[in-house]
């Protein structure tokens, strides 16, 4: 699961109403990989290979111990084609904080590599203004989830190593918010619904296989597998509403339950070493999102007289490419730089609020510093654009989307990260 | 080490750079396009006056479409558009209908909402006494020097634009055996005392550079909600007083807008109480009903008419015949001896009958037996004031689809703009109307498009409205005036 599934996912969950922010779709497991573009499942870089392909961990020579932070910050614009003053609305800026974290053990001169990897692949927190246009769709989301995932990894010859492991997802929790089109006549106010709930565990895993045929050459393939996220028994709460009787007895719900269904995603990439000092890698992902279909709650009182709400998401699955490059000017010190091309699982005309995603430019760089034999640094900083994009009422309507709000979605995306390890 | 810091401080500011990258969409180039909004008058009945709820009052007016177009209108050359407000003392002007709540009858019976009028803070300045109405309020009239853009008259008709003392409070209607026209209150308060200028003379006396006319649905309308019992314009005068006006308001190349009329059975006037009383005939095993169909004659009782339970409307299960929202009270009557129906009626045409004439004679005339079951018998029949059966929706659609053909021929003809609001609402009444994740529909209430009298709309479907007449305009003229957030204007509130 990388960081943009979680994310997309995450966005989804807000459905029915739902509604926007945060489908920021960044791979972000590794603070060298976050330089490169994203690239790794074709590297052997370090102990983040059990994230981007298990099957190099077993070349990779250090042991040791890392972890990393990111802050990713996004800037949202968005002009509704139904605005309310005619201007753009500017999402209330929030900022999440990934991390990894990622432990490695083994014999020095052993084939056998064993980890354990903790990253959060989502967290989402996103914030609408008073009273914005699609407030009826989503007032805020917060997501959050940690996954952990145990691994091993066998060099079977000097050239071949092959690896697994075990995606935990340990921690889950939603919590959703939107406005209600009803109106009460005591002070005017919309009613509101809160959706708060907290997935359950579930397992998947993360298999990969290295293969270097060369000095100079690299490939790996690695295969992510398919999660439903599922909350159970989440909490509902409405307020403002009106308190005439036959308005309550159509929103009674205390609990929803929905599944999320997080996609596979295939990796194939490949490391070029062209001399000592320069490792190039080129890395494609094949995330298999055409699983989303729908975006279903389930209550066990109505909500609006209903005891589902279905949302349309219809998602196609989607490619990336990615290109990155290290080089070391000394031993100590090393530069990076990569970019990266990331298509929109979501198609025209289905937008949601709480995941404006478009086609993706990324550009990345990076730097590392070691202090000494065990220490080092890493920095790495992304630059994502999502493209411009725009859907029209006639759209949704045609799409049988008109649960989302037609308009202009730009967003700009920043993510400066830092990382510490210690290699033994 | 200073290389380090050296490189890890660019990165830093590289990083800290882009924060500052607010993602930047072109400011919209709003444009009038090939028109001129510097003066722009409405021209039209109560739907154009902001009327709502069964009232003119002060929050109607301030929503009404025209004042929302004249704000968005601003955005491109619009000048200021003054109306004829109600002062915040008088603020609730003619009076109108709010929800106070809703009943809790036993099921399997339905809640029904109850509504109450306002009869604080009017402005009414006195009664008049006319050939149909005793005591017809009238409004504090504006004062002379104000001026005022909106000119929308709940009740005009077509028929009546051209009629001198149509304003005039001492038009009073003549005689039984002599009518001669009334004066419209709405339109008196507009006016000097004693002024009998038309109204087509004073609106184009204005000489806007713009203007949004929307005539015609009072010619049909109250055929309709009379149950076929008040006149419907004849199309041939229709379509004359309507070329005549638009030729005057376009003499000196003004720019416009023409809007069509709706299908009014689609409103929620017809199409609330019917399927109600359907299911509780349904479920009492009523096979059917008796109805009177048509308008009134003095020398013969009035049609009845057998009707199948299975024939009263209702959308999802079919049939034809559609009840009036004024039906809810008597509908519960259903099955039992009584005469309140038929009374409320004798009342309402009173002004119509010869003058003296008692109850008794009027019921002797209709053949009409209060000691009968209402509903069910022919001695008791429910009043066609009551019911728009098919012949009489036969009757109104064919005149609005005739009058509809007028006002697009001659919009096309002048090269104005045109909402066809008859495909608009017949659209909204299949599938409702969504904007910016909220789906609002036709029905009454819980739609939120339709006030509480069941037929004019609330200031959410004002603002559909005026989104729609502005992607005609923006079409017509080629111009890019924005939108607003029909959302953001209120439905209907719930206690």
């Amino acid at each position: 699961m990388n960081l943009k599934q979680l994310l997309l996912a995450g966005g989804a969950l807000l459905g029915t109403a739902a509604a926007q922010a945060g489908g920021f779709q960044v791979t972000l497991a590794g603070q060298k990989n976050n330089g490169m573009g994203g690239v790794g499942t074709g590297l052997a870089l370090d102990q983040a290979s059990m994230f981007y392909n298990p099957g190099a961990l077993a070349m990779v020579r250090e042991r040791g111990v890392q972890i990393g932070v990111n802050a990713t910050m996004a800037r949202q614009a968005f002009r509704p084609q139904y605005a309310q003053y005619g201007f753009d609305r500017e999402l209330d800026n929030t900022v999440t904080t990934p991390f990894n974290v990622y432990a490695g053990f083994g014999p020095t001169e052993g084939k056998w590599r064993a980890g354990i990897a903790v990253y959060t692949p989502f967290g989402s927190k996103l914030d609408y203004g008073y009273n914005w246009e699609g407030r009826f769709a989503l007032t805020e989301i917060d997501l959050k989830s940690i996954f952990v995932q145990p691994t091993v990894s066998y060099a079977i010859t000097d050239k071949l190593s092959v690896g697994a492991g075990l995606v935990v997802f340990a921690y889950g929790a939603v919590n959703l918010q939107r406005d209600i089109p009803v109106q009460n006549a005591t002070d005017g106010q919309y009613g509101h619904i809160e959706l708060d709930g907290k997935a359950d565990q579930k397992i998947g895993y993360n298999v990969g296989v290295y293969y270097k045929p060369l000095d100079k050459l690299s490939i790996g393939l690695s295969y992510r597998s398919h999660i439903d996220a599922h909350v159970q028994g989440g909490d509902v709460t409405f307020s403002n509403l009106p308190n005439s009787a036959v308005v309550a007895s159509r929103f009674t719900a205390t609990k929803f339950d929905v599944t999320l269904p997080l996609p596979a995603t295939a990796n194939l990439g490949i490391g070029v070493m062209p001399s000592e000092k320069l490792t190039i890698g080129f890395d494609v992902n094949y995330a298999q999102w055409s699983k989303y279909k729908q975006l279903e709650f389930t209550f066990d009182q109505p909500v609006n007289g209903s005891n589902t709400s279905s949302s349309i998401r219809d998602y196609k699955n989607s490619f990336t490419f990615r290109l990155g490059g290290q080089y070391k000017v000394t031993d100590a010190f090393t530069v990076r730089l990569g970019g990266s091309f990331d298509q929109s699982p979501v198609k025209d005309g289905y937008v949601t609020p709480e995941t404006p995603d478009a086609n993706r430019l990324g550009a990345t760089a990076g730097l590392s510093y070691k202090f000494g034999e065990h220490f080092g640094v890493d920095l790495s900083t992304q630059f994502i654009s999502i493209k411009k994009r725009t859907q029209t009422q006639d759209e949704l309507v045609a799409n049988g989307t008109t649960d989302r709000v037609a308009g202009t979605y730009k967003t700009n995306i920043v993510i400066p990260g830092i990382g510490l390890n210690y290699t033994f | 080490m200073n290389t380090f810091l050296k490189y890890s401080s660019s990165a830093l500011l590289l990083g800290l750079g882009l924060l500052g990258c607010q993602p930047e969409m072109h400011s919209p180039k709003y444009d009038a396009g090939t028109a001129d909004f510097s003066k722009y008058i409405a021209v039209g009945n109560s739907l154009t006056a902001g009327f709502s709820d069964g009232g003119l009052y002060l929050e109607g007016q301030v929503y009404s479409y025209p004042k929302i177009l004249s704000e968005q209108f601003a955005n491109v050359g619009g000048g200021a558009f003054p109306q004829a407000y109600f002062s915040d003392a008088q603020s609730n002007g003619s009076g109108y209908l709010r929800l106070v709540g809703f009943t809790t009858p036993a099921p399997p019976d339905e809640p029904s909402p109850i509504t109450a009028n306002v009869t604080t803070n009017l402005a009414v300045r006195g009664v008049v006494n006319t050939r149909t109405n005793p005591a017809l309020p009238v409004y504090t009239r504006v004062a002379a020097t104000d001026v005022f853009n909106n000119y929308g008259v709940p009740g005009i008709r077509m028929a009546d634009v051209e009629t001198a003392g149509y304003g005039n409070a001492s038009s009073t209607g003549g005689t039984f055996l002599n009518p001669t026209p009334i004066f419209n209150p709405y339109f008196e308060r507009l006016l000097p005392a004693n002024t009998n200028d038309t109204y087509r003379a004073r609106v184009v006396a204005t000489n806007p550079t713009f203007f949004t006319y929307w005539l015609g649905n009072n010619d049909v309308l109250g055929y309709a909600t009379s149950g076929g019992v008040s006149p419907i314009t004849a199309t041939s005068t229709f379509s004359d007083i309507n070329s005549r006006f638009i030729d005057d308001l376009t003499a000196r190349g003004a720019k416009g807008l023409v809007s069509t009329i709706p299908d009014v059975t689609t409103i929620p006037f017809f199409t609330t109480v019917g399927p109600t009383f359907r299911r509780t005939l349904t479920r009492n095993n009523v096979p059917g009903i008796v109805i009177t169909t048509g308008a009134f004659s003095l020398t013969a009782p009035i049609t009845r008419r057998s009707i199948p339970t299975t024939d009263i409307k209702d959308p999802a299960l079919g049939g034809n015949q559609l009840f009036t929202l004024t039906a809810a009270p008597y509908l519960p009557l259903f099955g039992r001896p009584g005469g309140k129906a038929w009374r409320d009626v004798f009342a309402q045409l009173r002004p119509n009958l010869p003058p003296g004439t008692p109850l008794s004679a009027f019921l002797l005339s209709q053949g009409i037996d209060t000691l009968q079951v209402f509903g069910a018998s022919a001695g008791n029949p429910i009043p066609t004031t009551l019911v728009l059966d098919d012949a009489e929706q036969g009757v109104a659609r064919t005149a609005t689809n005739e009058y509809n053909n007028a006002l697009r021929t001659k919009a096309a003809a002048k090269g104005l703009a045109l909402f066809d609001s008859n495909t608009f609402f017949s659209g909204v009444a299949q599938n409702g109307f969504a904007a910016n994740g909220v789906t609002n529909t036709a029905s009454f209430i819980t739609g939120n498009l339709f006030s509480l009298d069941g037929v004019h709309p609330t200031p959410r479907g004002y603002a559909v409205i005026a989104n729609e007449m502005i992607k005609a305009i923006n079409a017509q003229y080629s111009a890019s005036i924005p939108f607003v957030n029909p959302n953001a204007y209120r439905g209907v509130r719930i206690p």
